[in-house]
């Protein structure tokens, strides 16, 4: 895969953006605005030359992880599987249809992913287990997984943090999606989060704090991160706005999980259409 | 025989087996054994404690396994199997990922412990789970074969040990595949049972034997059980009864009941097990007499099988 300049990034990013409204405006279902939080920071790490992947071949001992430890933004995941070619684009299309091959959810069995996830705080854990893995056998490629902020309410991700401090796992690299909204309400109005990269550090973890759309910072965040010099893990706490991208779906916890339709999803397409994503 | 525990007989062969290959890797919830204090010691790079932690034992162990490694991931019973149900359904079953959970403390063997360390929900709440297999550990030479067995294993499974010293009822060399075994036929009743209660129905049927009934004994050390194996094992014997130490909602008498239902086998059945409909187990007093409160001691099982059979 060519490594794309912030240009082809930004135009990337967009391009996903509508894929993924097109996926869940025809399936009337699906979670755009976790998604859209999520795009700057999974295009950066799929056409930015961060992570190692071979298309050709999914299981390749050396790939890096990429463990989506937030699974409801698997919707998210899958356009840019099928762009990359992992598989038909035409299997996008049948999001969650009775001939579709995968739904809301993230699946182990679609090529390119590596875990099945959707109940949160899971994918985590095993992502340390993997990056043990890797220490363990001196393997050189790393584990990345992403998290959402409202997942950080799981204790298990408590437990997965500290084991990963501990033991030092410094091939492991959590990004966290900041978005600062839950299901039902703001994280800070429902149960303080903050100080959250208090609590990464004191973990035993690198904090690196970044305007999780901002393609500068994502890589600013990245850089050297296979020759890092710390022993501790690396976790980047994106900052980010849930539903980035469609105005009147942003700063409002009542569109998680629900695509636009009707009126509402033509806006929200023509809202795309009508400019280039920047952040 | 041998003198030797479930839990120690199947970590000293596991101990065997890493010293032979480095991917044979522990991952334990702070528990000890003297078998896993040489392990910590002699192997400690494939010993991995991640504390009183048990959700983020299975979760290492998946990624470890997903990664090639053979994991045995050791907590109590009711805490590796329960506690962290939802991280084996997700990262365990629904992926097919070969870890083994070992889980010490069968039934009441923490007699003393209470209820939240009996372990008598998790027959019924793991035998549900896609591609996963218990194996319920019934005497040390079964245990030991299961070390190897689990090293070689493509499917998830949970060793279920007991606690107590039990008698050897297997002979080195026993091939374990079958997932049961018959141990005596009988004609006028199977006493089907598992784990430490195959030693009670051995000496239950030895007795009713010696009165004149033709009473065999069946132990299933796997679930799902093996649905041929068993219809085989009880299609001669006119009754059948089924005997856990476990909750009977869901446990080895419902097991077998679905087989016999969904095969058309209808023959009288009496289920032996812990009925929790109202309350857990808070009473102490040795083991002994937790199984009298539920008529698994042998003096209770004798009237159950006599009024079974008139």
């Amino acid at each position: 895969m060519e490594k794309l300049d912030t240009a082809g990034l930004t135009k990337k990013a967009l391009q996903i953006r509508q894929d993924v409204l097109n996926m869940c405006c025809g399936a009337g279902t699906g979670h755009v605005t976790s998604s859209f939080s999520s795009i700057e920071i999974l295009v950066a790490l799929y056409y930015g030359g961060i992570l190692r992947y071979d298309v050709a071949n999914p299981g390749w001992p050396d790939r890096d992880r990429f463990i989506m430890s937030k699974g409801q933004a698997s919707v998210l995941l899958y356009p840019i599987l099928a762009d990359l070619g992992y598989f038909p684009k035409e299997d996008t299309e049948r999001f969650c249809q009775a001939d579709g091959k995968f739904g809301v959810h993230l699946q182990h069995d679609v090529p390119g992913a590596e875990i099945t996830s959707g109940s949160l705080g899971m994918g985590f854990g095993l992502a340390t287990g993997m990056a043990l893995a890797a220490q363990k056998d001196r393997k050189l490629h790393l584990v990345f997984s992403l998290l959402g902020d409202g997942e950080c309410y799981e204790g298990s991700i408590w437990e997965a943090a500290m084991f990963a401090g501990h033991n030092r796992l410094n091939n492991l690299v959590a990004v966290i999606d900041r978005n600062y909204l839950c299901v039902t309400n703001f994280t800070e109005n429902m149960l303080s989060l903050e100080p959250f990269e208090d609590k990464w550090r004191s973990f035993g973890w690198n904090v690196k704090a970044i305007n999780g759309h901002s393609f500068d910072e994502i890589f600013g965040a990245l850089e050297g991160v296979r020759s890092r010099k710390s022993s501790r893990p690396l976790a980047i706490i994106a900052d980010t706005v849930k539903g980035k991208g469609i105005s009147f779906m942003c700063y409002n916890p009542l569109w998680h999980g629900i695509p636009p339709s009707g009126d509402e999803a033509v806006c929200a397409c023509s809202e795309l259409q009508a400019k280039e994503v920047t952040s | 025989m041998n003198n030797i525990s479930q839990r120690d007989a199947f970590w000293g062969r596991v101990f065997e087996l890493a010293k032979e290959n480095k991917d044979v890797l522990l991952v334990i919830a702070d528990m000890g054994a003297p078998a896993l204090d040489t392990f910590r010691v002699e192997l400690n790079a494939q010993y991995i404690d991640v504390g009183i932690a048990e959700q983020q034992a299975l979760a290492v162990a998946a990624g470890l396994a997903m990664e090639g490694k053979k994991v045995f991931a050791y907590a109590i019973a009711p805490f590796i199997s329960l506690r962290c149900y939802e991280h084996i359904r997700v990262n365990l079953a629904s992926m097919n990922v070969p870890v083994t959970l070992v889980g010490v403390g069968a039934g009441t063997s923490y007699d003393d412990s209470g209820p939240t360390h009996h372990a008598v929900d998790d027959v019924s709440a793991l035998r549900i789970l896609p591609n996963l297999r218990i194996h319920n550990i019934t005497d040390s030479v079964m245990a030991r074969a299961f070390a190897d067995i689990c090293c070689d294993i493509e499917y998830p499974n949970y060793l279920r040990m007991d606690r107590k010293w039990l008698p050897d009822i297997y002979e080195d060399g026993f091939d374990f595949s079958a997932g049961m075994s018959t141990l005596l036929p009988g004609k006028d009743a199977m006493i089907v049972a598992t784990g430490n209660m195959v030693h009670r129905a051995m000496e239950v049927a030895e007795t009713l034997r010696g009165n004149g009934a033709d009473i065999g004994v069946a132990d299933v050390f796997t679930f799902p059980i093996p649905q041929e194996a068993l219809l085989e094992a009880i299609q001669d014997a006119g009754r059948i009864i089924t005997l856990e130490e476990h909750n009977l909602a869901g446990g080895l008498g419902s097991a077998v009941c679905e087989i016999m239902a969904d095969h058309g086998m209808l023959k009288p059945v009496k289920r032996v097990g812990m009925d929790f409909s109202r309350k857990y187990c808070y009473r102490y007093g040795g083991r002994e007499h937790i199984q009298s409160l539920y008529g698994l001691d042998k003096e209770s099982l004798l009237r159950t099988a006599e009024e079974l059979l008139n």
